[in-house]
């Protein structure tokens, strides 16, 4: 079989440069950009030339397929371009440590920035990442005695655009992963304070980023970090398709009907920290309009899990993990109430549904989209999720393994919900692009996960960790702008 | 620009300079190259070869042994151009179309059309920041003229002015043997407004020949600062005529079962079927799918021969609208001598006047007419050699590959 990538040209490789636009009808040339790609009737012509491989001349960037060339390599995860570099943009977090070492594994040339925000963040509400983590020098080091990866790190704030793009430019990043937001909802209705803060990080850093690209690197395909939670759930129980319509989408008003098909889908963010993922999605979708920037949104469900072979590696290689109300996400949190004894927390009637995924399988899915980069111009989405569930049956499969596996006498308890969220909906979300176009299988199972979790969190050390905690699990930040514990409604043990 | 044209510019005084150089030297009719292109035409002017030997066949080629499409520039240039010829002495080239990127040369160098970038356009580099100054471009932006055929000319306007500068500035900055200066802006002109020359009551007919009346001034100010002992050379590397259909070869090889396609619509020659048997190449240069040449080609060797005849057959019978489309089907071995000519098309068209071939593979029509009003033509190119010895040396008929020639023994008298 095919890889998922083998057909994909130097069109779509950040390798090309794209030179010019020659109309030979005419005998003329044009440094106007790209629009409509190489010419529909076939008489205009787009110019390239491949940056590494000079020797190539000016040819027809359609012309060089993945599978053909042979700076591009075979990998499990698609054609691979060697040595691609990779810059991670926040690469200190969860999310982004884990994946500088994945990467770095398979032979990307990682580099990253951060400003230690995370960090700061969860200090400041009085938490830690339950999951030790080292200094950043620290990690550095392991990396390199550990797994031989030599990480290219700056430390800065991408708001900084003067240094971002000075560091841009001297490594050329031929992918930027961007997660460097602050991903928290509760984190962002505590007040005014953190509402204008998590805004101003998340929009400004990213639109930054976008006019670095422009000048910068146009030919780098941007991995922009969404979240499923940008759609809302709509109570139509409307499917959530990923991004657009799809073609043969319609609107029927009035005895008239329209095609919807290509058109961005209503979002219907449930916090000022989804209503800043959204403001990056107009951002981002209006530069790729403009200036043929390409990019992947990366509609991500909910995260979870601790594991992937490279952070397991050492523990100066672990990821951070979070459990308190504004960092941590649901499954991450069940399973240290469960280590601790505190019954697992679900809002309101815990019927609300979300789409999820593991960490191994976000980072299975970021080499993917990373290998398979869109076309200039395009505003790709993908909703990158392996499964969804509602948050009882989690709280149900969480304790189910604690049980059974961990001796762990785990109870749930229904407690209100501080968010205004519907807790009872429809919910269809499609995630189809990421296994039709990318070759995505999911490799872990939800229970699968959750025990490599609770291994490791069970831990003396880090038992000990969410000990310390554990009060700050509960949540007390409600979007009404209250602040006060929530109350138990219900609670079930076995 | 065609023969005609310059001839009844210079005779209706819009032309007056190079009216003068026509009474006083040789004005030859000249024969393009085939195709009738600027890529295959100029490589011939420079070199003195034809494509079986200088190895440009076209705008676009296949690399060999692949179906990819490549653009040859001056690296893929197999024969050397005149000014790295021994005792070529010290050349100033500008705007010589299909000469980037430029390398070092003895003297100075700014590549033509199609040129990327400047930087690499120029030799040497230290020219770059005095052309940046004069806002010297290489060609008009070719987009504009779709959008606005007032900002066209005015951007053929800025272009040819600031190409004026940099010769006046070379011209007085450098020492040199040969200056070639290349005015490229009449061939974009001629293709989106060759109505407007053929009808004086054209809106635009005053502005065409508004543009080569201020080259005629330029020729008129070259005249004037050579001495009785300097040769002065103009030429086209084409002629020029109406343009009333452009013709889709692919198309029509399609219809007639040669060509088959993977994709609909291909992305470009790396969708052209295993069991195809041929296909064109901008404008008619026809490829036969060989096994020896292309990796899913079907044919041998010994299959081409037939294909030959039946190709040429077909071609010559292909009527539009009453009128025959082909004027002549050339075989290779008839046009492509050197080492270079196995790498050539198997035929080349030569349409009559009046049709544009073209070999978008994409066509979905057998004919067509899109905004350009201008073609290229293959027999009416002009020669005009002014100085002693030009009767002598100048060829009745020339061609574009002579014209190197005609300059080296022009030189050569002169050296005794």
């Amino acid at each position: 079989m095919k890889l998922h990538n083998a057909q994909k040209t130097c069109w779509n490789c950040p390798a090309i440069d794209l030179a010019g636009k020659v109309d030979f009808r005419a005998c003329g040339q044009s440094v106007e950009a790209f629009e409509r790609g190489p010419d529909q009737e076939g008489d205009v012509y787009v110019m390239a030339e491949c940056k590494r491989r000079p020797e190539l001349g000016l040819f027809d960037p359609m012309g060089i397929t993945f599978e053909e060339c042979p700076e591009w390599v075979e990998t499990p995860f698609g054609y691979m371009l060697k040595d691609m570099r990779v810059m991670i943009l926040g690469i200190d977090g969860y999310l982004g440590w884990t994946l500088a070492l994945w990467l770095g594994a398979l032979g990307f040339q990682v580099s990253g920035v951060d400003n230690y925000s995370r960090r700061d963040w969860v200090m400041e509400r009085g938490s830690h990442t339950v999951v030790p983590i080292a200094r950043m020098t620290e990690r550095l080091q392991a990396a390199r005695e550990v797994l031989g990866i030599n990480i290219n790190f700056r430390r800065m704030d991408i708001l900084d655009r003067s240094r971002l793009r000075e560091f841009i430019e001297e490594v050329k990043p031929e992918a930027i992963v961007h997660y460097a937001e602050c991903p928290s909802a509760p984190y962002s209705m505590i007040d005014a304070d953190h509402a204008i803060e998590v805004q101003r990080n998340n929009v400004l850093g990213t639109l930054g980023l976008l006019f670095i690209m422009r000048d910068t690197v146009p030919e780098t395909s941007l991995l922009k970090l969404g979240t499923m939670g940008e759609y809302g759930t709509p109570l139509t129980g409307r499917p959530i398709f990923e991004g657009m319509f799809p073609a043969d989408a319609v609107l029927r008003w009035r005895g008239r009907e329209w095609s919807l098909g290509g058109e961005l889908t209503p979002r219907d963010p449930v916090s000022f920290y989804h209503v800043s993922k959204v403001q990056d999605t107009f951002n981002v979708y209006e530069a790729c309009k403009y200036w043929w920037l390409r990019s992947y949104d990366i509609m991500q469900g909910v995260i979870y899990g601790v594991h992937t072979e490279q952070v397991a590696a050492d523990p100066r290689l672990r990821t951070r993990l979070d459990i308190d109300e504004w960092f941590g996400t649901v499954v991450n949190r069940f399973v240290a109430q469960a280590v601790v004894g505190i019954p697992l927390t679900i809002y309101g009637a815990g019927e609300q549904i979300r789409g999820f995924i593991s960490l191994q399988d976000a980072m299975q899915c970021m080499t993917r989209l990373i290998c398979s980069p869109p076309e200039p111009g395009e505003y790709g989405v993908v909703n990158q999720m392996s499964g969804y569930y509602s948050i009882r049956e989690l709280a149900e499969t969480v304790a189910r393994v604690g049980r059974k596996e961990f001796n762990l006498p785990v109870k749930i308890q229904r407690v209100e919900n501080p968010r205004v969220e519907a807790d009872r909906h429809p919910f269809e979300p499609i995630f189809e692009r990421l296994p039709n176009d990318f070759g995505f299988e999911p490799q872990v199972s939800l229970e699968e996960e959750i025990y490599r979790m609770f291994e490791l969190l069970t831990q003396p050390e880090i038992k000990a960790r969410i000990e310390q905690k554990k009060h700050l699990i509960i949540p007390r930040t409600w979007w009404s702008g209250m602040k006060k514990q929530v109350e138990t409604l219900e609670l079930w043990e076995e | 620009m065609p023969f005609g044209l310059i001839r009844d510019l210079a005779a209706e005084d819009a032309m007056p300079n190079t009216q003068q150089l026509i009474a006083e030297g040789v004005f030859r009719r000249m024969t393009s190259s085939i195709p009738e292109i600027s890529s295959v035409a100029w490589s011939s002017v420079i070199t003195g070869t034809n494509p079986g030997v200088h190895g440009i066949f076209g705008f676009t080629d296949l690399a060999p042994g692949t179906y990819r499409l490549v653009f040859p520039n001056f690296n893929s240039l197999k024969a050397p151009p005149f000014w790295e010829w021994k005792r070529s002495g010290r050349s100033v080239i500008l705007n010589v179309p299909s000469t980037f990127p430029a390398r070092p040369l003895n003297g100075v160098m700014v590549a033509g059309f199609v040129a990327l970038d400047l930087e690499r356009a120029t030799y040497p580099p230290s020219l770059v920041p005095h052309l940046r100054e004069m806002d010297y471009r290489v060609d008009v932006d070719a987009q504009t003229a779709h959008k606005s055929l007032p900002l066209f000319l005015q951007d053929l306007e800025h272009t040819l002015q600031a190409r004026i500068k940099a010769y006046r500035y070379l011209w007085e900055r450098e020492e040199w043997d040969t200056f070639v200066l290349v005015f490229t802006g009449t061939d974009r002109l001629a293709h989106f407004l060759w109505d407007a020359y053929e009808d004086p009551t054209h809106t635009y007919h005053t502005a065409f020949v508004n543009h080569l009346r201020r080259i005629d001034e330029v020729i008129g100010e070259i005249a004037r600062r050579i001495t009785s002992n300097d040769v002065l050379m103009m030429l086209s590397d084409h002629g020029f005529g109406k343009l009333e259909y452009d013709v889709y070869i692919n198309f029509f090889l399609r219809q007639r079962g040669f060509l088959k396609l993977a994709k609909d619509p291909p992305r470009g020659p790396q969708d052209i079927a295993d069991g195809a048997l041929a296909f064109a190449l901008d404008p008619g240069r026809i490829y036969f799918h060989l096994k020896e040449r292309f990796p899913r080609g079907p044919l041998s060797r010994a299959d081409r021969e037939a294909l030959l005849d039946e190709l040429t057959a077909a071609f010559e019978e292909l009527e539009i609208e009453g009128r025959k489309v082909v004027q002549r089907v050339y075989r290779r071995e008839e046009i492509y001598t050197g080492p270079q000519a196995e790498r050539g098309p198997d035929l080349v068209l030569l349409p009559h006047d009046g049709f544009n071939l073209r070999g978008s593979l994409k066509a979905r029509k057998l004919h067509g007419k899109d905004v350009f009003t201008g073609k290229h033509t293959h027999a009416d190119a002009f020669l005009l050699v002014w100085g002693e010895g030009a009767r002598e040396s100048t060829p009745d008929r020339p061609s574009v590959s002579d014209v190197v020639h005609v300059m080296e023994e022009l030189r050569e008298r002169r050296r005794g």
